[in-house]
């Protein structure tokens, strides 16, 4: 017998009570507000009345999937939910899916067309439709006889682009054919993507064998690292990025070719320090790690975006001329009051 | 006919298949998931082809996930997916099937 979807509205306490009584009867107990105020929707399946199933859809992650197989066929009504969140997804234009889940589920999304791009211990990343993993690499460019290049990746955020990321990337592309550089693409930063994107771009123009690259959803975004935007535990933090380091290593890398890995040293932010310890972990010998030390200026220290974005916000022109090159330094001046009104409309400056 | 947009039609539950269709340009691509694609790959792949070439469709990238669909249901998901796909939904190609 089918059972009845229905529509679980969260903002509702009798439908939040209800969510939050099932999913705690299966073993669920984090709903913090930071993780419900994503959930886009939530849908539910009802036998007799009672909740058997939930799972809800936060842009394009599936989250709080949870199934009560008692009395019904092992899988029928997981099928039924997970078909459902799809198709839903679909009708909003939402055509490529991801999931986080516990190694012992991987087998049940596969069986709903998932593909598993990265397993840890804890967990596992899969992610459905199109454009998937193999497009986004296939439309990356390419040079000739990349195999036998020597060809390096960096993946900054850059918010924004500093003199302290050209010195990284000109260090790589020194020692190096070719260099992809990838930006991240969420859009939570003082920086929005596209700019971020226009001021790399504009910043490594004269290298020619460096390519700047869109990081998609593959690339510390939302879907893979969560925590790297959201101060929250280290361990958690360390779960993200192994998964976020086994995707580089296992999928991207070997497509392109790519052998090295560089970044910046990190004294100063504390996510970011963990992040380059799990890569310093995860990555060798796949791909080599090359951490470039931060270059010293003067008596201020290192140069760092986060420095950059408290000038803006103190209108101190002089010392961001310092920090940032002469195209981000243009676009800075041009902007300014705009950059200063988002600060003030409560965008935070402090974390990454 | 041109493929406009991403087009999805079926579910994942038992004897349905869900066919997803997206722009391509070589040829038509099928990348099928199948309990039984041993037994029924080949022929679930032809129907699909069939389906999408009578409907005038010559690239496409098609995912479909089969949860055991018999041929009348192949066809009429891909038909499905390729009209929306085509944003053609307001023209229902019966003779197709």
């Amino acid at each position: 017998m089918d059972d009845e979807i229905i529509d679980l509205y969260l903002g509702r306490p009798s439908g939040k009570r209800m969510w939050t009584d099932f999913l705690t009867s299966l073993g669920i107990h984090n709903f913090s507000d930071k993780e419900i105020k994503q959930i886009d929707f939530t849908v539910g399946l009802k036998h007799d009345g009672k909740l058997v199933a939930t799972g809800s859809v936060a842009g394009n992650v599936l989250k709080y999937i949870a199934v009560c197989n008692k009395g019904a066929v092992s899988g029928a009504r997981f099928a039924q939910l997970v078909s459902e969140l799809i198709s839903r997804q679909f009708q909003r234009g939402v055509y490529h899916l991801f999931v986080f889940t516990k190694l012992r589920y991987v087998s049940s999304f596969e069986h709903a067309g998932f593909k598993a791009l990265a397993r840890s211990d804890y967990g596992a990343f899969l992610e459905n439709g199109t454009p998937d993993v193999h497009d986004y690499l296939s439309a990356i460019p390419r040079i000739p006889q990349q195999a036998e290049k020597k060809v390096a990746g960096i993946v900054m955020n850059a918010n924004p682009f500093t003199l302290g990321h050209r010195y990284l990337v000109e260090q790589a592309a020194k020692a190096n054919d070719l260099v992809y550089l990838f930006v991240v693409n969420t859009d939570t930063s003082l920086f929005t993507t596209v700019e971020r994107m226009r001021l790399v771009q504009a910043g490594v123009a004269d290298l020619t064998n460096v390519v700047v690259i869109n990081g998609g959803d593959y690339m510390v975004s939302y879907a893979t690292f969560p925590a790297y935007f959201l101060k929250t535990p280290d361990d958690e933090i360390a779960y993200q990025t192994e998964l976020d380091a086994r995707i580089f290593r296992d999928v991207i890398a070997p497509a392109l070719n790519i052998k090295t890995r560089y970044v910046g040293s990190e004294p100063l932010s504390h996510t970011t320090n963990i992040y380059n310890q799990v890569l310093v972990r995860e990555l060798p010998p796949l791909v080599a790690m090359q951490v470039i030390t931060r270059r010293q200026v003067g008596e201020q220290g290192y140069i760092t975006a986060t420095q950059v974005r408290c000038c803006i916000r103190e209108n101190d022109l002089a010392t961001i001329e310092t920090l940032v090159p002469t195209t981000t330094l243009a676009f800075i001046k041009r902007h300014i009051s705009d950059l200063q009104a988002r600060i003030a409309a409560g965008q935070q400056i402090s974390g990454n | 006919m041109e493929i406009k947009t991403t087009g999805v039609a079926g579910t994942l539950e038992s004897s349905d298949i869900q066919v997803m269709l997206s722009k391509g340009d070589n040829g038509i691509e099928i990348n099928l998931d199948s309990e039984v694609k041993k037994l029924y790959g080949d022929q679930i792949e032809a129907v699909i082809k069939t389906t999408l070439t009578s409907f005038g469709l010559t690239d496409a990238k098609v995912k479909a996930v089969d949860k055991g669909a018999l041929d009348c249901v192949i066809k009429a998901r891909t038909l499905a997916a390729a009209q929306r796909a085509t944003k053609t939904t307001d023209k229902p190609a019966l003779e197709v099937l």
